[in-house]
């Protein structure tokens, strides 16, 4: 079998084709429905659960380590509400957990 | 004083700018996997212009090393992208009545760290739209193909995000923009039904991690509609 070759400048424009269209089918959709009752509830709620989705997922796949970390990270973000802040904590907090070899 | 739009982009132009940390250690570690794919730095910074998706790229070059193919490797980065369907449709109002070329423009530079800034601005009563995106957005992108412009260039000199922390350094900001975005108890229901849910598929290994976000975002909304109002 010959070696697979593929070509990157292909993939790259049929890659952003594609994504621009995604984003453009998301404007489309987001105007077609209505700006009142549960069409509207669900779409307002949609950023924070999509938000909320991401952050499971991360937490999810990684390991108690990226548990605590995450724990850290909130406990900074409720009182502060500061993005600098809480990132900071959480950075320090995972490397501090495994550079020490805590919590492996 | 600054006309308003212009305001705006350098409002989003600042918010944006703890982040462009943590997209350049990771824009670093793209072009480093892009050099063993045998991209050039044309490529790679073209692909981060006119991609502009982070994750979505570095799983197709993935794919790519890994030999699976050009089809494989559209389809595994267009999977991780139908998410930014929801981005984009979440954050309707802003591009309401603006002519085609805007809203081309405004659609391509959303991308989950620009859309979560613009909604956590908005949470705090103050005023983000369309040109704040866009100023986000452009900061996010100039950032991302200049490091990984770099990342080709310099591909045997740089450490693993991992080493250094770094790869949690999007957790953290998203959990800091979760914290902004929260509206009080009616949030409590449809949040604890995406967390718990989008867990359980991550864990169990039900289904892949980029359609446990979309499943667990619609999930979460689906709640939040039944509920009525208190």
């Amino acid at each position: 079998m010959t070696e697979m070759t593929t070509d990157p400048t292909l993939i790259i424009l049929v890659l952003a084709a594609g994504t621009l269209s995604v984003r453009l089918l998301g404007v489309v959709i987001g105007q077609g429905l209505p700006t009142e009752g549960a069409w509207a509830r669900a779409l307002n709620a949609l950023p924070g659960c999509l938000i909320v989705s991401l952050v499971s997922v991360i937490l999810a796949s990684g390991g108690r380590r990226e548990w605590i970390a995450g724990a850290i990270a909130l406990g900074v973000a409720i009182p502060t509400r500061s993005l600098p802040l809480t990132m900071i904590a959480g950075i320090a907090a995972i490397w501090t957990l495994r550079h020490f070899g805590i919590a492996a | 004083m600054l006309p308003a739009f212009q305001h705006q982009f350098w409002l989003g132009l600042r918010d944006v700018s703890p982040l462009a940390i943590g997209v350049a250690v990771y824009g670093l570690a793209f072009g480093l996997l892009a050099a063993q794919a045998g991209m050039s730095e044309l490529q790679v910074g073209a692909m981060g212009g006119l991609v502009f998706a982070g994750s979505s790229q570095i799983i197709a070059v993935e794919r790519m090393t890994a030999g699976a193919g050009a089809a494989a490797a559209i389809i595994a980065g267009l999977a991780l992208n139908l998410r930014l369907i929801l981005i984009t449709a979440s954050i309707r109002d802003i591009y309401r009545g603006l002519p085609w070329w805007r809203v081309v423009l405004g659609a391509h530079f959303a991308s989950d760290e620009n859309w979560a800034l613009l909604l956590a601005r908005r949470a705090r009563g103050q005023e983000a739209g369309y040109w704040y995106l866009v100023g986000a957005g452009a900061g996010l992108m100039v950032t991302w193909i200049c490091a990984s412009v770099a990342g080709v260039a310099f591909a045997s000199a740089i450490p693993e995000p991992r080493a250094l922390g770094m790869d949690f350094a999007f957790a953290a900001a998203f959990i800091a923009i979760m914290r902004s975005l929260w509206r009080g108890r009616t949030d409590l229901l449809p949040w604890a039904v995406s967390a718990v849910g989008v867990a359980a598929l991550v864990m169990t290994e039900t289904i892949a991690a980029s359609w446990a976000i979309i499943i667990g975002g619609l999930v979460g909304a689906a709640v939040a509609s039944i509920r009525a109002h208190d």
